[in-house]
């Protein structure tokens, strides 16, 4: 059997953790065709880089925002030290980049499994509360806005709080104007127009970490209930549930989208009611994707078959009660990983 | 007996019970404690009991009244209901 050389981008594990690490613990959890497992970082301290157990080779690439040529000519050369089989993109700013090099990547004889621009764009902040509307999903009622006013017209729409989400990343809750005002600035300046102002309902975050087949199947799909969040409201422990409604809204979801790779849906269970509203769709792996595999569902794994052609029948959802609790720890290395990362632009551990 | 023990949910798939009271709501990813009394309610009410055969089964297995049984048992409905595990 082949071994296979996978590149996984996103690899700073911080309080807010990118997915790339549990991707690859989820990769190597399952698969024992492995080749080189090879990371692909913005910055010497990344912190995952560092667990050289996990990665054979870390190589820096250009930010997201030097475009797509300059990534193509450093894939190029990494592509030239070590064939690159499969490169999973696990960022959202990376995957319009990739997907502009489809062709080229493709030539190259490295494979991918994302959703298309079009399937990309639908899901976008800004779009997703007319997609919700045309398809029959409850969300969040939402104003896409460019003028810092009109935070006026949100609320006395919604009354307060109200939610100020970047077009990108990052929301902040605002109880008045001011407030409102500081986060839209805010959010201008990182990740620029528009802003998105949603109501805020009180209730429950609900995860599902999916992979569609770009047909419409729902190929699997493991729902997380968030037990613990951090301060910026991410998941530090969380477990898995099984509820038919999620798993209907979910398949709904994939099959309107016609979605391609993996993504995170987030819902929010009303309080009053019950009832989910769609807050999110992040077209990428969550960074809590290891519970998928502990749970039996190996959904990066899985995207690994789908990306090498392999047909795959939809996964039987995991078992309830499956349950994560994130760990802080410290990696100790010699200096010379850093001083190679930061002179070379790589380290390779084997 | 007013207290009814019916609920539209399928406790047996939907909630594991540990025979330390812990419960855990499949549906909802909730979890709950429950004193010794609340794990034998809940028990007979995961397996269809009615609320007059939980009644004696907190008769026989401890030593108290009736009407204080009854009187516990209806508040323990009343108490898991609002949470949503009925």
């Amino acid at each position: 059997m082949k071994k296979l050389n996978i590149a996984v981008t996103g690899l700073n594990a911080t309080d807010n953790p990118a997915p790339g690490i549990p991707v690859i613990r989820s990769i190597r959890h399952d698969l024992n065709n492995i080749g080189k497992i090879i990371g692909l970082t913005y910055d010497a301290f990344d912190t995952g880089i560092y667990d050289g157990d996990l990665l054979d080779e870390v190589y820096l690439i250009p930010y997201p925002s030097e475009g797509e040529d300059a990534l193509l000519k450093r894939i190029e050369y990494i592509h030239a030290r070590t064939p690159i089989d499969i490169l999973i993109p696990t960022l959202d700013s990376e995957i319009t980049n990739v997907n502009r090099l489809m062709t080229e990547l493709t030539s190259m004889g490295i494979k991918l499994f994302l959703p298309t621009e079009e399937q990309f764009r639908l899901r976008s902040k800004a779009l997703l509360s007319e997609f919700c509307k045309k398809h029959g999903i409850s969300c969040p009622r939402t104003m896409v806005i460019n003028d810092p006013r009109l935070l006026n017209d949100a609320l006395k729409a919604y009354g307060t709080p109200i939610v100020v989400k970047g077009t990108f990343y990052e929301a902040y809750i605002a109880y008045s104007f001011e407030e409102a005002s500081i986060s839209f600035q805010r959010l201008k300046a990182k990740w620029g127009l528009p802003i998105i102002v949603q109501e805020h309902l009180p209730g429950e975050e609900y995860d599902v970490a999916c992979v569609g087949s770009g047909t419409g199947k729902l190929i699997g799909a493991v729902p997380m209930r968030k037990l613990r969040l951090t301060e910026k409201g991410k998941a530090w422990a969380g477990v898995t549930i099984k509820d038919t409604v999620l798993a209907k809204l979910s398949e709904k979801l994939i099959k309107a989208l016609k979605w391609r790779g993996p993504c995170e849906l987030e819902f929010l269970k009303e309080q009053k009611s019950g009832k989910y509203y769609l807050v999110e769709i992040n077209p990428r792996f969550p960074s809590w994707i290891y519970l998928s595999a502990g749970a039996g569902v190996n959904l990066p794994a899985t995207v690994v078959q789908l990306a090498l052609g392999k047909k795959i029948k939809p996964l039987a959802p995991p078992q309830a009660g499956i349950s994560f609790v994130r760990h802080a720890t410290d990696l100790v290395c010699p200096m010379r990983y850093l001083e190679s990362l930061t002179t070379l632009g790589e380290l390779i551990y084997r | 007996m007013a207290t009814t023990l019916k609920t539209q949910r399928n406790l047996k798939e939907e909630i594991t019970l540990t025979p330390n009271g812990f419960l855990f709501d499949h549906v909802t990813g909730l979890t709950y404690t429950v004193n010794e009394t609340g794990g034998l309610i809940l028990k007979h009410l995961m397996e269809g009991g009615t609320a007059a055969e939980a009644l004696k089964a907190m008769t026989g297995e401890y030593d108290i009244s009736e009407s204080m049984a009854r009187k516990d048992l209806e508040e323990f409905i009343e108490q898991v209901r609002s949470f949503g595990v009925l």
